[in-house]
């Protein structure tokens, strides 16, 4: 059985730590960047970088110390590391041959531009192109921005009218979520299925974290892509950029930016929690939730959008299609289907619930109880077996050989299985070099 | 994380009493009016870049009015994108940051070139000021609909008014219902009627002791919010001064006569309570009544 992999999605601060010094220094030299790291820490770790602001003297860590009460010793040391982890705090000795604490004065005059103004402006200004005569409103852009992103997903789930660049099939594959066998296109693996049963702003964040970790490959700097991602965010305004949806740009060569929803929200932070209101709105679907999942396990999606039919379709059993409803049943072997390509229950649920009918959502919980346990009970049928590879001991010819060499298999820690009464045992396969050495010099020795 | 999607508010109501900051301008040139509100636009930009859902509200309190400084009545709250026309900040603030503190410098230089003062009204307008800071928030939470947590922040010039003693202590009671924190900044002598508003509704008091050093002041004292309060360490609430003013001079009184029926407290006695109009049945001396002695029945 093939092991399942996670998806794994970091979070800003944790990709920013991956990132070397050297790089991280050039990253804070922009003003958006700062406020956006900054807005990521903790509150009490925001309060202490507000306090050193303004500042130009390194504080007596000691001095820092005293600054929590009794009780949030936990949450001061959590800040601490936090704050040099990011490389925020730098370590100084005082005079007095004391440790102090300064800020990163880097990040310290940027913040502080940002904050209280002066310093370079974060973009080539808008204002010397004057007016645009093509100027999108708030609601064509967030549509225009969906459309982009459900194409993507489209070409993911293999529709054959979604059609993009090399490029992005390239940075798909890479990415692991598409893997292409020699010559045919692209088909989508189990890291896809994952990826497509997240919500929106996960997603993003993910794609946009292995395009950076590509970007470096292509010779494009990193510094750059990353304050440019910041300033997209926090402004009222890419090439591969206009792929995804995060800005719209009229023709490739007009030089105006307008950041989407979707690029403010990239910024808004991607954690396990977060739920921006912006886009609590899935693509293709209007404003609401489309699902309802009834006690008898049948499931009524009112959409007629290909991709959210084809999402469906991934862990239940379609029976009927109409112009705006698709009717479909959750069984047994659907899920389970499902769960082979390498989804687990709980994306499956989190699919559901985010996607829920406003009428579900009036009742708590939103999702019946009898699917979702039933659901993850189907999960666990398919881990009643957990397969370990070993190496099978066996046909000992006296007991006393047997409890010699199980013993010792349990001292090294490597036994896996084992029956007495037919004198077997079973060892890992790395305990079954020292193993055998050890057999071998104890039948040498009777 | 699920906090960060609650809204905070901050008001700040800044005393821009004119007679106090030209009394201050000669005193000590190098704090003045400008300085303050410098200050007072740091913390506010601090609050709204903490957090996305922040938002932020600043109220002048003058001597014969209080004045929004921001946000302006006609955008919505948060959203300083009021003109279209407004060219970008040109440096590396934040963008949101930039036309905020424009608006606001606008705005005060209007206020103060267009109010005269007359001679007899030399108070800062606070308890006013203080009801609009509570409309505001209240506006805002039936706009939003959304949890929300406020707090009012006081910068104190000049000194208290104790013809405002019955409105102060009707906002505090407001603010404390609807669990609004009211923090102080005193930047001269120490006021009473806040000292009281701080108590009560779980606010901090601070007298500063350096006025230069404002803006250092509001970052580390006032900026946390009331959960980060809770783990920070910050200067310890101070001896209150309870006493109440007394209705009919609102002079404050420590002992005084309490009306029975509507609890106002008077320094003098009088028959009549001047609130409620009840009479108050004035105790005479005791009358003994002579004994009438049983006439025997006589024979």
């Amino acid at each position: 059985m093939k092991l399942r992999v996670q998806l794994q999605c970091k979070n800003l601060h944790e990709y920013l730590k991956e990132l070397s010094p050297e790089i991280l220094d050039r990253l804070y030299n922009h003003p958006a960047t700062c406020l956006a790291v900054y807005r990521e820490l903790p509150p009490l770790a925001k309060n202490y970088v507000m306090r050193m602001l303004f500042l130009d003297q390194p504080l007596p860590q000691a001095a820092v110390a005293l600054w929590v009460k009794k009780d949030s010793e936990k949450d001061h040391d959590q800040c601490v590391s936090v704050l040099s982890g990011l490389r925020l705090w730098h370590s100084q000795q005082l005079q007095g041959g004391l440790q102090g604490n300064i800020l990163n004065p880097v990040f310290k005059d940027n913040l502080r531009i940002a904050l209280l103004g002066g310093g370079k402006s974060w973009a080539d200004q808008g204002d010397s192109l004057g007016p645009d005569r093509h100027a999108r409103d708030v609601e064509s852009l967030d549509k225009y921005a969906l459309e982009r992103w459900e194409v993507v997903l489209h070409f993911m789930v293999g529709c054959p009218s979604a059609a993009v660049s090399q490029d992005l099939s390239q940075l798909l594959i890479q990415a692991g979520l598409m893997r292409t066998e020699a010559g045919d296109a692209p088909c989508i693996t189990s890291a896809g299925f994952q990826f497509l049963l997240l919500d929106t702003a996960s997603q993003l964040w993910y794609f946009t974290l292995q395009y950076l970790n590509t970007a470096q490959t292509r010779g494009m700097d990193l510094v750059e892509i990353l304050s440019f991602l910041f300033q997209l965010s926090f402004s009222t305004l890419g090439r591969h950029l206009r792929e995804f949806g995060l800005v719209f740009q009229r023709k490739r060569k007009s030089r105006r930016y307008y950041p989407t929803r979707l690029a403010i929200t990239l910024s808004a932070g991607v954690s396990a929690n977060s739920s921006s209101t912006a886009m609590g709105a899935t693509p293709g679907t209007g404003d609401s939730g489309f699902i309802v999942v009834e006690t008898n396990y049948r499931l009524y999606a009112y959409t007629n959008s290909e991709l959210q039919i084809a999402l469906v379709a991934l862990f239940s059993e379609c029976l009927y299609r109409f112009p705006n409803v698709v009717v479909a049943q959750v069984t047994r072997e659907s899920v389970q289907q499902a769960i082979a390509n390498g989804i687990t229950a709980q994306q499956i649920l989190h699919f559901l619930r985010t996607r829920a009918h406003p009428v579900m959502l009036k009742q708590n919980p939103v999702l019946p109880p009898t699917i979702t346990d039933q659901i993850r009970l189907w999960e666990l049928e398919r881990d009643r077996l957990q397969f370990s590879e070993g190496v099978l001991y066996n046909q000992f010819l006296s007991q006393a050989d047997f409890e010699v060499l199980r013993d010792r298999a349990q001292g090294l820690g490597c036994l896996v299985w084992q029956n007495v009464a037919h004198r077997v045992i079973v060892v890992s396969p790395q305990g079954h070099g020292e193993v055998k050495r050890f057999w071998k010099r104890q039948k040498s020795h009777t | 994380m699920s906090a960060e999607d609650e809204v905070s508010l901050l008001v700040i109501v800044v005393d821009v009493n004119p007679i106090w900051w030209g009394q201050q301008a000669n005193r000590e040139p190098q704090f003045t009016l400008s300085k303050c509100l410098d200050a007072v636009m740091v913390m506010g930009n601090s609050h709204l870049v903490m957090t996305r859902t922040n938002k932020l509200a600043i109220i002048a309190s003058h001597c014969q009015e209080s004045h929004f400084l921001y946000p302006c009545k006609l955008w919505k709250f948060g959203d300083g994108h009021g003109d279209e026309n407004a060219s970008t900040s040109g440096d590396g603030k934040y963008e949101l940051l930039s036309v905020a503190n424009d608006f606001i410098a606008e705005e005060i230089k209007n206020l103060m070139s267009r109010t005269e003062v007359k001679g007899n009204q030399t108070d800062t307008l606070l308890a006013g000021s203080l009801a609009k800071a509570l409309c505001c928030i209240l506006s805002i939470k039936m706009l939003t609909g959304q949890e929300m947590k406020s707090r009012i922040l006081v910068v104190k010039a000049a000194e208290d008014c104790a013809l405002q003693y019955m409105n102060f202590m009707n906002v505090i009671f407001a603010a404390q219902k609807q669990s609004i924190l009211i923090d102080a900044c005193v930047l001269d002598s120490d006021s009473g009627l806040l000292q009281q508003a701080c108590d009560i509704t779980g606010g901090l008091y601070l007298k500063i002791p350096q006025k230069i050093a404002l803006a250092q002041y509001l970052l580390w004292v006032f900026l946390p919010d009331s959960d980060q309060r809770s783990q920070l360490v910050l200067p310890p609430p101070v001896h209150v001064d309870y006493r109440a003013a007394c209705f009919c001079h609102r002079n404050l009184i420590e002992i005084g006569y309490v009306c029975s029926v509507c609890l106002s407290i008077f320094c003098n006695f009088s028959p009549i309570c001047t609130t409620c109009e009840t009479a108050f049945k004035i105790p005479l001396p005791q009358v003994v009544k002579s004994k009438k002695k049983k006439l025997k029945p006589s024979t």
